[in-house]
């Protein structure tokens, strides 16, 4: 009986073993690097673009001015609070006013209109995180948000999932009840 | 650490809601439509309770209570939950953790004060009032069960306000807003393990009772009998410690 190449049973070219030994680590792959895919990207959300490209080194790194001279609800209530444009205008009412960007800034000042800044860090709306508290036991605002005065685009510096927050609060004896933060 | 707790003084309180309204405001409680409240599915955390004695005008007399959660330290609603999302704190508060709830409603079956409410909605307010929710307590969302706290974002605010100073919190410092509201001053808040708190001194008034005390929940919210005028007998004799 004449046997031709295209005669061969699939299973004696690709046995069910060999067949499987070639998907499973695909599939394998595909899961562990979508898993890792996925966690890298809720970990490190991409940068927000800002309506205005405010550089922080410039203000932090170069001009050392302190976080709370524009963020200055950090160390007297739950929020550190987005400076208003009159804030950064009693800098820029005479500093550097040239600037394409600072222009943007004297433009929105002029016709009274609020800048829309992108919220980079937000907390799930079920917990109560407070500045203050924080602050007054003195840490660092590098403590959870990293050098900003390294970052051009502010980006997310640490995890700050709740597993992150209890670590902290463990090792520095805060209190863990629940009611610390959700209520 | 302080033990919260509570007085409802009923010879003082008029029936007028004014806790009921200030505790809807400051909670971010939803919006009792009437239909919500006909399917016996309207959220109240406190609510005055209404009751009628005879029926004719001079013999007919209204009784009103306040039925507020009791924080009972032996709180039937507590070991039901099997996600731990309330629990008995060691402010002696009864904790709803809203985001570790899962909504099996187990704890408003097990709760004989019927002061748990299960969101059966997500919260509809109209658009304007988006701008009245208070940013410090959470707006529970749908399939999770909620009920009073006592105010914890203003005892954690009061708690950090005496911080900041570098003093310790006095009685009468942490005032719910149903206590703030009320105008003729029937609920008192404070320290029931400090003796020398105002909570605890009228506690101890002749005239005190905790509802259904005789199931054991041992609640930490103390009630004061209304004295009927018409029977003065011993206890109006005693002065008010107020």
């Amino acid at each position: 009986m004449a046997t031709t190449a295209g005669g061969r049973k699939l299973g004696r070219v690709m046995p069910t073993g060999r067949v499987l030994a070639i998907i499973v680590p695909f599939i394998v792959l595909l899961v562990v690097g979508g898993g890792t895919w996925y966690l890298y990207g809720a970990l490190n959300p991409p940068p927000k673009q800002q309506p205005i490209a405010f550089p922080h080194p410039v203000h932090v790194e170069t001009l050392q001015l302190d976080c709370q001279f524009c963020h200055r609800g950090a160390a007297i209530g739950p929020a550190a609070t987005v400076p208003a444009v009159e804030q950064c205008m009693f800098c820029h009412k005479v500093a550097v006013t040239d600037r394409p960007e600072v222009q943007k800034l004297r433009a929105a000042w002029e016709k009274k209109e609020p800048i829309d800044w992108l919220r980079v860090y937000r907390m799930p709306d079920t917990v109560r995180f407070v500045h203050e508290a924080h602050i007054q036991a003195g840490f660092d605002c590098a403590v959870c948000h990293g050098n900003v005065g390294q970052q051009q685009v502010v980006q997310h510096a640490r995890d700050l999932r709740m597993g992150d927050c209890v670590t902290c609060h463990r090792v520095n004896e805060a209190p863990t009840d629940c009611t610390t933060c959700h209520y | 650490m302080p033990k919260w707790g509570m007085l409802v003084d009923l010879d003082r309180c008029s029936g007028c809601r004014a806790c009921v309204a200030a505790c809807q405001i400051e909670n971010n409680v939803p919006i009792n439509t009437e239909e919500i409240v006909n399917q016996r599915r309207g959220i109240q955390w406190i609510r005055i309770e209404r009751y009628w004695e005879g029926t004719e005008y001079p013999a007919a007399k209204v009784r009103n209570g306040a039925m507020l959660c009791q924080h009972c330290r032996n709180a039937p609603c507590e070991p039901v939950c099997p996600v731990y999302a309330t629990y008995h704190n060691s402010e002696g508060l009864n904790t709803q953790i809203y985001n570790r709830c899962i909504g099996t409603r187990y704890c408003a079956n097990n709760d004989p004060y019927n002061v748990r409410f299960f969101n059966y909605w997500e919260p509809q307010w109209p658009e304007s009032y988006y701008h009245y929710l208070n940013p410090d307590v959470t707006v529970r969302s749908k399939g999770v069960m909620e009920k009073c706290t006592f105010c914890v974002q203003r005892i954690r605010r009061t708690e950090r306000q005496a911080k900041r100073e570098g003093r310790a919190l006095k009685d009468g410092d942490v005032q719910p807003a149903c206590v703030q509201a009320c105008p003729t001053d029937a609920l008192v808040f404070g320290d029931i393990s400090d003796t020398g708190s105002r909570v605890s001194r009228l506690a101890q008034d002749k005239r005190h009772f905790r509802v259904l005390e005789s199931l054991g929940t041992d609640p930490v919210v103390f009630y004061l009998k209304k004295v009927d005028p018409q029977h003065v007998g011993d206890a109006a004799k005693q002065p008010a410690a107020h």
